[in-house]
C-alpha cells in the first residue's frame, strides 16, 4: 500500500456484498439508459429505412422554379444530390393509358431513382435513347413484356406513342392499390413528349442535403433568395422528422415529448444510482468514523468515497453497455425476420454510438454526482461515531417510534422505512420513477395504434371497386372468386348514397350500407359501442356509426325513404367506427344484405373485398383481376398492407421492448433496494434475534418496510405518472386525432401488479438470508 | 436448585489443519440465583461458551439444559421463543434500538412476546435502573453507562431465569462499571436470577459467587473468591 487510496480495493473486497449490490444498481441504471437510447436509435434507423422506402430519401423539393433557379440551387455546397422530376397523370385522371390501364408518366434524371429505393431498377437499365422507357413490374407481369419489347402508350387525344422497354422498376404501393401502371422516361424524352401536359406543380427539383447541415435554415435562405412561396417548397416531413430537422409543429411537439421521456429515463437512472450509493455509504458510517479517528481529513474521505464509486463503474458500466448492445442486436434480428423486405438494410450488428457515449457519460457523471452527497456525509462523520457503540447511524433520530397502533415488528418496519427521510425519498422516488416511466411510455402504445394502424381483421388484400360508386359489381362475382384457389374470404358491401330519412321529426341525409356475415362479426367484436348486431343481421333494423353530430342512437326509429317506398325500422346498435369514410352531416346506416336488396331492388355490390391465403400466387391474383368486369376497378393492397405491417411491428417491437426494459429494471431495482436495506440493517436484525425476535417477526418487519416503499412509490408514481400520461396523450394523440384521454386502467394495473410482485420477490431473498442468519456472526461483525 | 447444566460441550471451527477447538468438553452447572463470572484471555472461548449457552450458536456436541429444557433439542423457532422468555442478554456494545426510547427499549422483549407491559413493573425497573427521568430519551441522548443500564433493564423485563452478560462493562469507565455490576448483583438478589458474566476486569469478579476460568476452550471452576 503506497497511498491511502489503495485501501479502496481492499475494503471493496471486504464489503463485497454491499458493493456488489451497488454495482448491480449502476449496471441496471446504465442498462436502462443505454438500452432505451440504443433501442430508440435503432428504431429511428429502422423508421428512417422504412420511411426512405415509403417516402423516399429526398429532403426537400422545389416546384414552379426556373431552370436557372434550379441550377443555382443545385450548385449550393450544402446540396449533396439533386434530380429533376416531372410527372403527368399522377391523379390517374388525364387519360394516358396502356391497354386501357391508367398510366402515370414520369420524367427524371437518372439519379432520381436513388431517392426512391422502392423504385430502383430491378432489371435492365435507365433509358439512354430518346425512345426508351423504364416500366413498372406490373407492366411486365400483366402484359407479359420484356426488355427490348415495344410499349404502346395511348394519349388523351387518342394518339399512340411507342417506346422500347429498357428496364423495369419495383411497383409503388400507390400504383398497385390503384391498379395503375408507371412509366419512367429520361428527362429529355419526357420533355419532348409530355412537358406541355405537365402542371407547373408537377415539375419539381428534388434535393438531398449534406449530412449535419441545418436543412431548415438553408431552405429559408433559398426561399428568400428566390422569393419563393411556401407552397413551392415541399419537405419529406417523415424523414426530416426522424433526422430532427423538421419544423413541422406536430413534429416539434413530438420532439418535446421525446425529450421529456428521455429526461425521465435519465432521471430514473440517476435516482437509482443515488439511492444505492446513499444506502451503501451510510451503512458504513462507522468505518468512515474510524478513518477519521485514524487521522483522515474530510477531503480524504470524500476522495475515498469518489474513488470507491468510480471503481464500481469499472465493470458495471461496460457490462451494461455490452448487454444493451446485445439486446439491440436481438431486436434488429427480430425486425429483419419480421419484415425482411423493408428492413434488410438494417445493420445486423449495429451499434448505437450516441447511446453508448450518453450512457457512459451519464453513468460516470451520475455516479460522481450521486457519490457527492454520501461523500460529504461520510466526511462529516465525527470520529466519536466509530466508538459510540450504538448500531444505527443511518440518520439522526429525533423521535421515538409510535408503538401504540401496530405490533412492534410492524411499527419498527414502518419507522425503519420512514425514519431516514432522504433514504425513504430516494427509494420511493426510484420506485415511483419506474411507474412514471411506464405510464408515460404506454401513451406511445396509443400513439402507435393511431399512427401505424395495425392490420384489422377485415383488411382486404384485393378489392374490386365500382368506379362510379354504384352497384356495378355483379352479385354473382363473390361466388366466382371463391372458386379460385388461394382465396380465403370474399365479402361485399353495397352503398346507397344520399337517402333521405327522418327520426324524431328530424330530417336526415344518410348513406345506407349493407354488411354480410363476416362484417357483422367483425363489427360486433371490434367496434360495438352500444346495442347488438343480432336483429340487424335478421333484417329487422339498422346499426349506426358514432360521430359527435350523429343524432341517432340505439332505440331510435328511423324512417328511410327509398325509390321503392318508405320503411320505418329501429336502430339496434352503434359502432365506434367503420372501415370507410364518413362525410360531415351524413349519417351511416348499416343493414343486412337482404334488407338492402329489399330497399333498393338491386343485388349488386359497390365494393368487393378479398382476403387471400398466405400462399396465394400472383397467377391467382391475376385470375381475380381478370374477373373485375366493366365499370369496376381492381385494387391490389398487398404491398401497402405489407408496409403497414412492417411499420407497425417495427414500432411495436421497440416500444414493447422499452416497456419490458422499464418493467424489468423496476423489478430489479426494487429487489436491489430492499436487499440493500436489509444488508444495511443486518447487524440490528442479529441483535433483535438475540433478544428474542423470531424469524417470522423479523420478516414481517422487513415486509412492512418494503410495503412502505412500495405504497409510497405507487402513490407518488401514479400521482405524477397519471397527469404525465394525460399530458403525453393530449400532446401526441388528442391534438392530432381528437381521441380523448381516458383513465389508463390496464397500464396502471399492470405496473402496480409488477411493483407488488417485485416487492414479494424482493422480500423472498432477504427472508432466506434472515432464516439462515447467524446471530453470533452478525453481532460480532462489528 | 440447579438451573443451568452444561454437559460435555464442544465447539469446533474449521477442519483439518485449520481446526480450532473453541470449547473442549465443557461441563458445569449453576444454581438458581447464582452469580458466576467467566474470565480468560482473549480468544480463549468465553464468548463462544456464552453464545452456546444462550442458544445463539450451535455446539459441535454436548448438551445445555436450562430449567430442565434441552436447549438444542428445540427447533429454531421454539428456541427463539424459549430464549426470549428465559434468557436475558447484555452485550458489551449495548445493541439498543436507536429508534426506540428508553421505556420502549425496556419493554421491547415483552412486545415481541405479544404481552402488555405492566406499568408498575416498568416503573419499578426504571426506579431500579435510575432512569425514571430519562424514560422518553432516545439511546443517542444517553451516556454509555445509562445505555448499558437500559440494556440491563431490557434483559430483566421478562424476569428471565438466567442473564448472560458478555463484557457488559467493556465500554464503560470504572465508576459506571461498578454501577452496572451493583445493578446486576442487586437484580440477581431481588429477582432470584442466575447471572453468567464474562469480564476481563478481575476487580469486578469480587461480586460473583463463582468464577469460571476459560483457557484454550477448557473451563476450570475456580469456585468463590474472596474480595
Amino acid at each position: 500500500m503506497k497511498n491511502y487510496l489503495d485501501l479502496v480495493p481492499l475494503t471493496a473486497k471486504v464489503n463485497r456484498r454491499s458493493s456488489r449490490m451497488t454495482r448491480i444498481c449502476i449496471f441496471l441504471a446504465v442498462l436502462l439508459i443505454a438500452g432505451i437510447f440504443g433501442m430508440a436509435d435503432m428504431q429511428l434507423q429502422s423508421q428512417k429505412i422504412r420511411s426512405a422506402y415509403h417516402d423516399g430519401t429526398w429532403h426537400a423539393a422545389f416546384n414552379g422554379i426556373t431552370q436557372e433557379q434550379a441550377s443555382i440551387i443545385r450548385s449550393r455546397p450544402e446540396i449533396k444530390a439533386s434530380a429533376w422530376y416531372d410527372v403527368t397523370n399522377y391523379q390517374l385522371d388525364e387519360g394516358y393509358t396502356i391497354q386501357g390501364t391508367q398510366t402515370v408518366l414520369c420524367g427524371m434524371e437518372e439519379n432520381f431513382l436513388s431517392f426512391f429505393p422502392a423504385n430502383e431498377i430491378v432489371e435492365g437499365s435507365f433509358p439512354v435513347k430518346a425512345d426508351q422507357v423504364v416500366a413498372t413490374k406490373g407492366i411486365r407481369d400483366r402484359l407479359h413484356v420484356q426488355i427490348g419489347d415495344p410499349l404502346h402508350l395511348t394519349t388523351p387525344d387518342g394518339q399512340a406513342l411507342t417506346f422500347t422497354i429498357s428496364g423495369f422498376t419495383g411497383d409503388s404501393s400507390m400504383l398497385t392499390q390503384k391498379d395503375a401502371f408507371g412509366l419512367f422516361f429520361g428527362i429529355d424524352t419526357y420533355q419532348m413528349y409530355f412537358s406541355s401536359g405537365t402542371e407547373k406543380l408537377d415539375s419539381q427539383l428534388f434535393v438531398q442535403f449534406v449530412p449535419y447541415c441545418n436543412i431548415q435554415k438553408n431552405l429559408s435562405k433559398i426561399q428568400s433568395q428566390f422569393h419563393l412561396d411556401k407552397n413551392q417548397i415541399s419537405q419529406n416531413t417523415a424523414l426530416l422528422g426522424m433526422m430532427f430537422q423538421s419544423l413541422d409543429s406536430y413534429m416539434i411537439q413530438l420532439y418535446l415529448m421525446v425529450l421529456l421521456l428521455a429526461g425521465l429515463v435519465i432521471l430514473a437512472g440517476v435516482l437509482m444510482i443515488t439511492s444505492s450509493l446513499n444506502t451503501s455509504i451510510t451503512q458504513r458510517t462507522e468505518f468512515f468514523g474510524m478513518l477519521r479517528c485514524l487521522g483522515a481529513t474530510p477531503k480524504q474521505i470524500r476522495k475515498f468515497v469518489r474513488k470507491e464509486a468510480l471503481g464500481w463503474c469499472r465493470l458495471a458500466i461496460p457490462s451494461a453497455i455490452l448487454l444493451s448492445i446485445l439486446i439491440c442486436w436481438v431486436l434488429c434480428a427480430v425486425l429483419r425476420f419480421i419484415s425482411p423486405g423493408i428492413f434488410s438494410s438494417l445493420p445486423v450488428f449495429g451499434v448505437s454510438w450516441p447511446a453508448i457515449f450518453l450512457s457512459l457519460a451519464l453513468g460516470v457523471l451520475t455516479v460522481l454526482i450521486a457519490a457527492h452527497s454520501p461523500a460529504q456525509h461520510a466526511a462529516k462523520v465525527s470520529p466519536l461515531t466509530a466508538l459510540s457503540g450504538n448500531f444505527s447511524h443511518h440518520s439522526k433520530i429525533n423521535k421515538a417510534v409510535p408503538i401504540r397502533f401496530w405490533p412492534i415488528d410492524v411499527s419498527l418496519g414502518i419507522h425503519r422505512a420512514k425514519g431516514n427521510k432522504k433514504n425513504f425519498f430516494l427509494i420511493s422516488a426510484s420506485f415511483a420513477f419506474s411507474i412514471i416511466l411506464f405510464l408515460s411510455f404506454t401513451t406511445v402504445v396509443d400513439f402507435m395504434n393511431h399512427a401505424f394502424q395495425p392490420l384489422k381483421p377485415y383488411a382486404p388484400d384485393l378489392s374490386i371497386i365500382s368506379q362510379d360508386n354504384t352497384l356495378s359489381v355483379d352479385a354473382d362475382l363473390p361466388e366466382e372468386i371463391r372458386k379460385i384457389p388461394g382465396v380465403k374470404r370474399v365479402f361485399g358491401r353495397s352503398f346507397a348514397y344520399d337517402l333521405s330519412a327522418s327520426s324524431h321529426g328530424q330530417s336526415l341525409s344518410v348513406d345506407l350500407i349493407s354488411y354480410e356475415e363476416y362484417q357483422f362479426q367483425w363489427a360486433k367484436e371490434d367496434m360495438m359501442l352500444e346495442g347488438s348486431t343480432e336483429e340487424v343481421k335478421k333484417g329487422n333494423g339498422f346499426l349506426t356509426v358514432y360521430s359527435s353530430l350523429n343524432p341517432l342512437k340505439p332505440g331510435d326509429t328511423v324512417t328511410l325513404h327509398t325509390d321503392s317506398g318508405s320503411i320505418e325500422l329501429p336502430v339496434f346498435g352503434m359502432l365506434s367506427t367503420c372501415p370507410f369514410d364518413q362525410k360531415m352531416g351524413k349519417e351511416v346506416l348499416i343493414c343486412s344484405e337482404n334488407l338492402f336488396h329489399q330497399l333498393t331492388k338491386n343485388t349488386g355490390y359497390t365494393i368487393l373485398d378479398i382476403q387471400l391465403d398466405k400462399n396465394a400466387t400472383d397467377q391467382e391474383v391475376s385470375a381475380i383481376r381478370e374477373l373485375t368486369g366493366e365499370g369496376n376497378r381492381f385494387s391490389d393492397k398487398r404491398m401497402s398492407n405489407q408496409e403497414t405491417i412492417g411499420a407497425y411491428y417495427s414500432f411495436a417491437l421497440f416500444l414493447y421492448g422499452f416497456l419490458a426494459a422499464i418493467a424489468l429494471i423496476a423489478v430489479f431495482n426494487i429487489i436491489n433496494c430492499i436487499s440493500m436495506s436489509v444488508s444495511a440493517h443486518i447487524r440490528q436484525y442479529g441483535a433483535m434475534r438475540a433478544i428474542g425476535m423470531s424469524g417470522r417477526q423479523l420478516l414481517r418487519m422487513v415486509s412492512c418496510e418494503a410495503a412502505c416503499y412500495g405504497i409510497s412509490g405507487i402513490f407518488f408514481g401514479c400521482l405524477i405518472g397519471l397527469p404525465l400520461n394525460r399530458l403525453f396523450y393530449h400532446e401526441m394523440i388528442t391534438s392530432h386525432w381528437g381521441t380523448p384521454w381516458s383513465f389508463p386502467f390496464l397500464p396502471v394495473t399492470v405496473i402496480v401488479l409488477i411493483v407488488i410482485l417485485a416487492i414479494f420477490l424482493a422480500i423472498w431473498a432477504p427472508a432466506r438470508r434472515i432464516r439462515s442468519l447467524s446471530v453470533v456472526d452478525t453481532i460480532n461483525d462489528h | 436448585m440447579e438451573l443451568l447444566r452444561v454437559e460435555n460441550l464442544c465447539k469446533n471451527y474449521g477442519s483439518g489443519d485449520a481446526l480450532v477447538k473453541a470449547l473442549q468438553n465443557v461441563s458445569f452447572s449453576l444454581e438458581k440465583g447464582e452469580f458466576a463470572a467467566v474470565v480468560g484471555e482473549s480468544g480463549s472461548g468465553k464468548s463462544t461458551l456464552l453464545n452456546c449457552i444462550g442458544g445463539l450458536d450451535n455446539p459441535t456436541s454436548g448438551k445445555v439444559y436450562l430449567d430442565g429444557e434441552d436447549l438444542f433439542a428445540l427447533g429454531e423457532p421454539k428456541r427463539t421463543i424459549f430464549r426470549r422468555r428465559h434468557i436475558g442478554f447484555i452485550f458489551q456494545s449495548f445493541h439498543l434500538i436507536s429508534e426506540l426510547n428508553v421505556e420502549q427499549n425496556l419493554i421491547f422483549p415483552l412486545l415481541l412476546d405479544h404481552r402488555k407491559p405492566e406499568p408498575s413493573q416498568v416503573e419499578e425497573l426504571l426506579e431500579l435502573l435510575g432512569l425514571k427521568d430519562r424514560r422518553r430519551h432516545l439511546p443517542s441522548q444517553l451516556s454509555g453507562g445509562q445505555q448499558q443500564r437500559v440494556a440491563i433493564g431490557r434483559a430483566l423485563i421478562m424476569r428471565p431465569a438466567i442473564i448472560l452478560a458478555d463484557e457488559p462493562t467493556g465500554n464503560l469507565d470504572s465508576k459506571n462499571s461498578q454501577d452496572v455490576i451493583d445493578l446486576l448483583t442487586c437484580a440477581s438478589r431481588q429477582y432470584q436470577q442466575t447471572i453468567l458474566m464474562i469480564t476481563h476486569n478481575i476487580h469486578l469478579t469480587s461480586s460473583a459467587d463463582r468464577i469460571l476460568r476459560v483457557s484454550d476452550g477448557v473451563v476450570t471452576d475456580l469456585g468463590g473468591m474472596q474480595p
